[in-house]
């Protein structure tokens, strides 16, 4: 099992890629996502408190369970200018 | 330049961030005027957008209209504006009765006008009368001088643009060179042709070594500047720009300013990343959420939409590393540009040009025209900027004639050509003769508002309906309220954005009430007293920007990382608490965040009474199309089905949806309309207004406001006795959680 773990803009001019897959299991969470993106790209800065985590474009808790073919994001809080 | 009238002044010292007085210019008479504030006058408008409405409520009445001798320019910035130590000072208002609304217009716009014009002595200048032979003023704080000149002839090329006359008049006024301590404000010929001109601000910048340009984009100000037969202002101040508010507390504002400053640094590059990017950025989340505007805003999402996202615009056009603040000590420094562009379409093609954007507001304008060529959308933003012309209007303006030649309603006989979607020449072509006035330009320069009207009655005399039929269905799809058209942002799956469009006083712009993504991404308003409650709250607080001279983007688009921590993360109270530190040290005040609130909340009720006034402040006047409620149109529906289907299934408390998709969009479009009436009841009810809309008697005593013209007005809509207060919010579950 895989999710996609989408990335925007400032993102993937850094990461050089639109998405990356990351393998799952039964008890594996959007934190773990998080994760395997700071230790996949170290240099991503990606602060808890900062992004608003989407799973299949709706926001979601860092606790959320993740089932294959999930899609994950990492926003920006955008609040109009 | 041919002087025609001067008069000298002792500039007046900065205090606290005012010099209380305000300069007079009646075009009519070529007279000029100092007024000196009263004392109490800064504590009940603030500044910048307060005292444009003070002014205007006091000065013009009902059938003041854009091109009344009485209707009064004005631009103003406000006591914090002007601040080197705080990121975003450099913004000040223009304010005035507009040709598209035909009520209070405010536009808020960047660059160093306002804090030259504060180091020349004065808090404010109104423009009134009217001249027929065009005009230039200059304010000279060095030499104390204020002179009314001729408008100088350069050639026909320069005199007919905004950015080109007034590069050659800065050049001018200043012995051939161009100088940080000289900066203009000009319109060009489109705002002569067209409802919706802006107003450039234009200031010399040192690291590109060129004059640019930031915009009072939206209502028509620019129109109003020409209509007065005004080509531009300069002012000039060589005073030093640090402490240029000579603030009671300098310390207090150099810990502010410090912390917030750390904030951007710090943050930014963790989410939008606006200083490296520009607010072209926002396309890509836009587009991934169903809110780009694309093809009059008829769907919000295409496969053809990265061709503009922010990556094109960087790599392609923007200069890198360039530190773009429109204002010094703006480290948030969103004002991206590009030079050396080569225009390739147009009577300008093989210029080279420098252009400052664009940002996603002009991107977005031309995606609703159903264009994705970047290239396209540059030469778009520095034709407008060049004409005068505001970009969001005139996009959303084309996309309407656009849509209504692809449903029918007009032909290429009207326009003179055909106008598909997606069409770059003919989209071009009706912006040229928009700028200069000629063909389907002269229909197309008045705005969707005007625009419906003139369709309506040719589509009927052609077909045999009733122009009051055709015009039912163009307004279905003619994205405007009060007149005024929407800015880039799709509102039909969030309804808190729908009321922040259906409710904003100047008409449907996002910067009094931006909900989108709190409402429909990040689901922080799910009932309708969230929304309401929001609905009052952000218009608020970013009125006080507006009044301040404050530019709102260091608040509202980087999160402070305490802001987590908080009940409402989205009101960033934590970097709020650094503005009102800068306020009480400037000004020597002690207020608290609830104190700037109700401050503001007294301008909102005085514009409020203004629209009632001018015809556009009931209920009636907060409609909204159709189409930013919902689909208006079956293909609409059809692209987001499922999550239109998913939305009336929640609605229908377990009943069965209907079979049909046909049947299904009808219903959903009725559920929507209940909900929109809904909205209106509950926010009105939370400002304080009856069902109609209209500001309750003790609502406007409350702000020290019932003047004799407020007693006046509000007899003419007495209070139904079983609306007022009658209104609460709805206790069933599955009315009062929206979403």
């Amino acid at each position: 099992m895989v999710v996609s773990i989408d990335f925007f803009g400032p993102q993937r001019s850094l990461t050089q890629t639109n998405n990356i897959a990351m393998p799952i299991n039964e008890e594996t969470r959007v934190t773990d996502a998080l994760i395997y993106v700071k230790n996949q790209y170290p240099e991503l800065p990606l602060d808890e408190r900062m992004v608003l985590v989407t799973v299949n474009e709706e926001m979601a808790s860092l606790d959320r369970l993740l089932q294959a073919d999930d899609t994950v994001s990492f926003l920006p809080y955008i609040c109009g200018g | 330049m041919d002087i025609l009238e001067q008069m000298e002044y002792a500039p007046a010292g900065v205090a606290g961030g005012y010099t209380d007085r305000i300069l007079w210019i009646d075009l009519s008479n070529r007279k000029l005027k100092i007024q000196e504030l009263p004392p109490d006058f800064k504590d009940r408008y603030i500044g910048g957008r307060g005292y444009a409405l003070k002014l205007i409520w006091d000065g013009t009445t009902r059938e003041t209209r854009y091109d009344s001798p009485e209707n009064i320019l004005v631009m103003a910035g406000g006591p914090l504006c002007n601040e080197p130590g705080f990121p975003g000072t450099g913004k000040f208002i223009v304010g005035t009765i507009s040709p598209l609304t035909d009520t209070f217009i405010d536009s808020n716009i960047g660059g160093h006008f306002a804090p030259l014009l504060k180091l020349a002595g004065f808090d404010a200048l109104a423009v009134t009368g009217r001249s027929d032979e065009d005009l230039v003023v200059v304010v000279d704080g060095d030499a104390g001088t204020v002179r009314i000149t001729a408008a100088p002839v350069y050639d026909e090329e320069t005199d007919k643009g905004s950015l080109s006359f007034g590069e050659s008049l800065l050049k001018e006024v200043n012995d051939d060179e161009f100088s940080d301590s000289v900066a203009a404000v000009t319109a060009g010929e489109g705002a002569r042709h067209s409802r919706f001109g802006i107003i450039n601000s234009l200031y010399y910048d040192k690291k590109r070594r060129r004059i640019r340009a930031k915009q009072a984009g939206r209502g028509g100000t620019g129109t109003v500047m020409r209509a007065k037969g005004l080509r531009g202002i300069v002012v000039r101040s060589g005073l030093p720009r640090g402490n240029g508010n000579n603030a009671v507390d300098r310390e207090g504002v150099r810990q502010a300013g410090s912390q917030l400053k750390k904030v951007l640094s710090t943050s930014d590059s963790q989410q939008l990343h606006l200083s490296a990017w520009g607010t072209t950025v926002l396309s890509e989340y836009m587009d991934r959420f169903h809110l780009f505007p694309i093809n009059n805003f008829q769907y919000g999402q295409t496969e053809e939409s990265p061709k503009v996202f922010a990556e094109v615009f960087l790599n392609r056009y923007f200069s890198k590393n360039t530190p773009d603040g429109c204002y010094y000590g703006c480290n948030l420094a969103c004002a991206k540009g590009a030079e050396d562009v080569t225009l390739e379409w147009g009577p300008k093609a093989g210029t080279i040009v420098g252009i400052d954007g664009p940002e996603y507001e002009t991107v977005g304008a031309v995606s609703c025209m159903g264009i994705f060529d970047p290239q396209a959308v540059i030469e778009y933003n520095w034709y407008c900027d060049e004409y005068g012309l505001d970009s969001i209007s005139a996009g959303v303006t084309i996309s309407f004639f656009m849509e209504a030649f692809e449903r029918g309603f007009l032909t290429a006989a009207d326009v003179g050509y055909p106008l598909p979607f997606g069409d770059i020449e003919a989209a071009n072509r009706l912006l040229h003769e928009m700028a200069s006035g000629h063909g389907f330009g002269r229909i197309a320069g008045q705005g969707i508002a005007r625009g419906k009207q003139w369709v309506a009655a040719n589509h009927a005399a052609r077909n045999g309906h009733t122009s009051e039929e055709t015009l039912i269905e163009l307004s279905k799809f003619g994205m405007e309220v009060k007149g005024l058209e929407f800015s880039m942002y799709i509102s039909k799956e969030s309804l808190a954005q729908q009321g922040g469009y259906g409710f904003a006083l100047k008409g449907p712009q996002h910067d009094e009430a931006w909900l989108i993504f709190i409402d429909q991404v990040h689901k922080e308003l799910p009932t309708f007293e969230d929304k309401a409650n929001a609905l009052r709250w952000f218009p608020l607080i970013r009125t006080w920007f507006n009044a301040t001279g404050l530019c709102k983007l260091p608040w509202i688009d980087v999160r402070h990382p305490e802001a987590a921590n908080t009940p409402e993360p989205a009101k960033n109270v934590p970097s709020l608490n650094y503005y009102v530190q800068y306020l009480n040290a400037t000004t020597g005040s002690n207020k608290e965040l609830q104190d700037i609130l109700n401050d503001s909340e007294r301008l909102y009720m005085l514009q409020k009474l203004i629209n009632l006034r001018q015809g556009k402040g009931t209920r009636a006047s907060d409609q909204i199309p159709l189409r930013a409620m919902g689909p208006a149109f079956f293909n609409e529906y059809e692209v987001r089905a499922d999550y239109y289907d998913s939305w009336l299934q929640e609605r229908l408390n377990g009943d069965p949806a209907p079979d049909s998709p046909e049947q299904r969009h009808q219903l959903l479009i009725e559920k929507r309309l209940q909900a929109y009436q809904q909205l209106c009841d509950v926010v009105y009810a939370e400002k304080g207004f009856t069902a109609d809309g209209v500001p309750k008697r003790e609502t406007v005593e409350k702000f020290g406001l019932m003047d004799e013209q407020a007693e006046k007005l509000l007899a003419e809509f007495p209070c139904e006795p079983n609306t007022p207060s009658s209104v609460e919010f709805p206790e069933t579950a599955g009315i009062q959680r929206e979403s």
